[in-house]
């Protein structure tokens, strides 16, 4: 989930108007027949993440290129998420502070984070999730009393193509989740049971954050209007500063904002994660060093996005024109050449 | 290295073998296998003015020479007196039996058919013999014989069964621990008839030859945890073990953070209970305090009247807990946080109220609270040491004199002064005083970064702390457990909520391991 839910309502009704809601759940269903290639290369490979087993299926120099546009493309976006942790918080509640102190912050966390390994990343993910869940649902029903319901009307005013255009803005999001999985593969059981639970469990992930997703942008077409949706980056935000409660319980986006803290450090630290498992595989770097190294890369690529709006763009061009086209023709590529080697007996 | 270097490396890095300081120079180990020689033992503990050396000489075949030794004040003299010496010089001078005794066997002949009494066993090495005897058992050597007889005649003074002042209890057992490891093994054998508690003796500190007993179920206690306890307690090489803190430390798994890992108990019943759940207790003779291992979190939250009131009852209190711990936690680096960066939360009325009261006062909120808390950790720590009388007046006049005249002075606002109020009072909800410290350590980084960073300040510290307890692990359990990894059913059985007792059916899920088919905490 990460931070996806923070710009989705942007760029969904940039492309899909007033019904880009409806965009959202077919787009995140995308991310289903990717992870069930991914787990059935885990029965096939296990405890190999997709990096070697691309190096195993095409050949030591096209898996090393490949693990390049891996490592550069989570090192490139994972910095840039670091980044999106100063913006939110410089343009909601602590304006006077310089951007650099949030960065600091979020990366300590994530680096602390990264160095307790997979298993406290998962069982932070864990705790904060259903944070996130509930932070998600109390901005949704406290909204509810300004929604205009005309907003939404009329329904498929322009017919479906914008719909399309839409789904094809979502579906980066669950591309990241499946770049992500693809790494994280190898600390993954291959039992035949556990296989069963990780298949339900891509589904029941996709549904629950597709269907949260999609309440989260309807609700802002709902309360800002699709206009106002597109020219606000993270209508979220907005949406708590809004949040009122009888004239007593107001402003209180700075307790939302704690929970969105955590989904940006999870979704950094994901990155910071594919990064690491991409050096190792590819470059055989492991160890401290290399892992204050890409601390280093992920300050520097936010210390480039220190003023203006260009981070929520730059995000946009490497989740379209990288991480999209690279996730869509890998993983049905590896996953292909796996079957037809394994049919034709190819060793 | 330099030697500041190493130095510093000594004292922050822990060894992997708990080799902490040097053997001392004279150890029993190089006695234990020397063969007996009770002229040897004298020559050994007769410089200590409490060990008695009682000889007299036996009638049988020969003439055998004994000498009766045991530590004076450690030994039940009477015990003694009956059992052994009128046995032997009275009551059986002339009896056909020690007709034939002989300095052969005179050991086996004793043992077997002129001593009664259960406790007599026979030893034949020098540091078991010594051992006996420091332990408080009496050993009657006889002549030039290679063995000789340990009678366990233990019989010291003790502080008795009293109900433990930190643990007691409105609707439940009032009896607690004491200071002799017999008297706390008999309590827990007392709770639990059943030949699957497994009590194993072991002995720690190499000069005070503490005696230590690891209690667990067996076929309930996972046996990897077990064998864990085992192995990390054998492993302490002390000096002296003179309290469960020594012990505490040296199995800890991370010894540097601040949340206790180990739970205790001065409680027979409480420790019956973990047992059952499938913990190992750890009883040292000295201490009235047992050691319960593995420990998670939330456990330092529940108190033993929550299984003694009715569920609903203890739901509500453990509520209050959580709410209390969190109070504790961020209470001060809320109020700073809000007052300093995020006054939009506020609602106005009380913003004015908030803002009167702050006139005048020099200070910004972060040192205003810091100065407070200081204060109240002061005074705590000034209370807990004195008499109760006096601690009690000390925490009058400083909670409530010193606080009125400071907020007249204008050194503090009265709002403050309430929110440290309330932190304090929130404090003294978390039951285990161990998680307590925790709480009261963790509250000052968190306040200075709600000073300097407002709300993200505040996020990242409880991130961060998230992040350190999620890491931790206790005996291979998650600390978190069963919040993360998620347990939906420990969660519901025994953690945020305390189900009825019918309903705890099955034992608490702390490990992946196979769950026994029948019983539970609450049925057999």
């Amino acid at each position: 989930m990460g931070g996806t839910f923070l710009p989705l309502a942007t760029f969904v009704t940039a492309a899909g108007g007033r019904d880009g809601w409806m965009t959202v759940l077919p787009g995140l269903v995308v991310a289903i027949p990717y992870g069930l290639m991914i787990l059935s290369l885990l029965s096939k490979y296990p405890q190999k993440n997709l990096l070697q087993i691309s190096e195993r299926l095409f050949g030591k120099w096209v898996g090393k290129i490949i693990g390049v546009i891996y490592m550069i493309i989570s090192g490139y976006y994972g910095g840039l998420m670091l980044a999106v942790i100063g913006q939110i918080f410089e343009q909601s509640i602590i304006a006077l502070t310089p951007r650099w102190v949030f960065y600091l912050g979020g990366l300590m966390l994530v680096f602390y984070l990264a160095e307790n390994g997979i298993e406290v990343f998962a069982r932070f993910s864990e705790v904060v999730f259903p944070l996130i869940v509930i932070a998600m649902v109390l901005n949704i029903g406290l909204s509810i009393q300004r929604i205009e319901p005309g907003e939404l009307m009329p329904i498929l005013s322009e017919g479906l193509k914008p719909l399309i255009f839409g789904v094809l803005k979502v579906i980066p999001f669950p591309m990241e989740y499946i770049l992500f999985l693809a790494g994280i593969i190898k600390f993954l059981p291959s039992g035949k049971q556990a296989l069963v639970h990780l298949k339900v469990e891509v589904w029941r992930t996709v549904f629950l954050v597709g269907i949260l997703d999609m309440l989260v942008v309807l609700i802002q077409i709902l309360v800002f209007g699709p206009q106002e949706t597109v020219r606000l980056s993270f209508g979220l935000l907005v949406l708590g500063k809004m949040v009122e409660i009888s004239r007593t319980i107001a402003g209180v986006e700075s307790l939302f904002m704690m929970v969105w803290l955590g989904a940006l450090v999870i979704k950094s630290c994901a990155f910071f994660f594919m990064t690491t498992w991409a050096l190792e595989t590819v470059l055989n770097l492991k160890g401290l060093k290399w892992r204050v190294a890409v601390s280093v890369i992920f300050l520097g690529i936010a210390f480039g996005f220190l003023r203006g709006t260009s981070l929520t763009k730059e995000a946009s061009i490497v989740e379209s024109y990288l991480i999209l086209p690279f996730a869509f023709v890998w993983i049905p590529t590896l996953w292909g050449a796996a079957r037809w080697k394994c049919e034709t007996n190819v060793r | 290295m330099p030697s500041w270097l190493k130095m510093i490396k000594e004292l922050t890095i822990r060894p992997k073998v708990q080799q902490i300081r040097k053997p001392p120079e004279y150890s029993f180990d190089e006695d234990m296998n020397k063969t007996l020689s009770g002229q040897t033992v004298k020559e050994i503990l007769s410089k200590s003015s409490d060990v008695v050396f009682r000889e007299f000489f036996l009638q049988g075949k020969e003439r055998i020479p004994c000498m009766l030794t045991a530590v004076d004040g450690l030994v039940d003299k009477n015990q003694l007196d009956f059992f052994v010496l009128k046995t032997l010089m009275v009551d059986l001078a002339g009896h056909p039996e020690m007709a034939q005794l002989t300095i052969a066997n005179v050991v086996d002949k004793t043992l077997q058919s002129i001593l009664p009494g259960l406790e007599f066993r026979k030893v034949s090495k020098m540091g078991e013999a010594i051992n006996a005897i420091l332990s408080g058992d009496a050993v009657i050597f006889f002549g030039e014989s290679k063995e000789a007889l340990v009678f366990g005649a233990r019989g010291w003074a003790n502080s008795g069964i009293n109900e433990p002042v930190a643990e007691s209890v409105i609707k439940g057992p009032h009896e607690g621990f004491t200071e002799t490891l017999r008297i706390n093994t008999s309590m827990l054998r007392r709770k639990i008839k059943h030949p699957s508690l497994r009590l194993i003796s072991l002995k720690v500190g190499d000069l005070t030859n503490t005696d230590l007993v690891v209690a667990y179920m067996d076929k309930i206690a996972s046996p990897d945890i077990v064998s864990e306890v085992l192995r990390r307690v054998s492993r302490i090489k002390m000096d002296g073990v003179l309290g469960n803190g020594y012990i505490e430390e040296m199995i800890e798994d991370f010894p540097y953070s601040p949340f206790p890992q180990i739970a205790y108990t001065e409680r027979p019943d409480v420790l019956a209970g973990k047992l059952l759940e499938g913990k190992v207790g750890i009883i040292l003779d000295g201490t009235p305090i047992v050691l319960v291992v593995p420990a998670i979190l939330t456990q330092f939250l529940n108190v033993n009247e929550d299984y003694y009131q009715r569920a609903m009852t203890a739901i509500l209190f453990r509520f209050v807990r959580y709410v209390g711990a969190m109070v504790a936690v961020l209470a001060p680096s809320v109020y700073i946080a809000v007052t300093t960066f995020h006054q939009e939360i506020i609602p106005t009325d009380l913003l004015m109220s908030i803002s009167a009261g702050r006139q005048g006062v020099p200070f910004p909120a972060l040192l205003e609270a810091l100065i407070m808390t200081v204060v109240l950790e002061i005074l705590q720590e000034a209370g807990l040491r004195l008499p109760k009388p006096i601690g009690q007046t000390i925490g009058i006049v400083g909670a409530l004199i010193m606080g009125d005249a400071a907020v007249k002075a204008s050194l503090v606002s009265p709002l403050m002064v309430i929110v440290i109020g309330i932190t304090a009072v929130a404090s003294y909800a978390i039951p285990y005083y161990d998680l307590s410290l925790a709480v009261r350590l963790t509250r000052f980084p968190l306040m200075i970064l709600a000073g300097v960073l407002g709300f993200f300040g505040v996020s990242v510290g409880l991130y961060a702390g998230l992040i350190h307890l999620l890491s931790l692990r206790s005996f291979g359990v998650p600390y978190t457990s069963p919040f993360a990894p998620l347990r939906i059913r420990a969660l519901l059985q025994d953690t945020l909520v305390r189900a009825p007792w019918w309903a705890m059916k099955r034992r608490p899920q702390l490990l992946d391991v196979d769950e026994p088919k029948s019983g539970g905490k609450g049925k057999g």
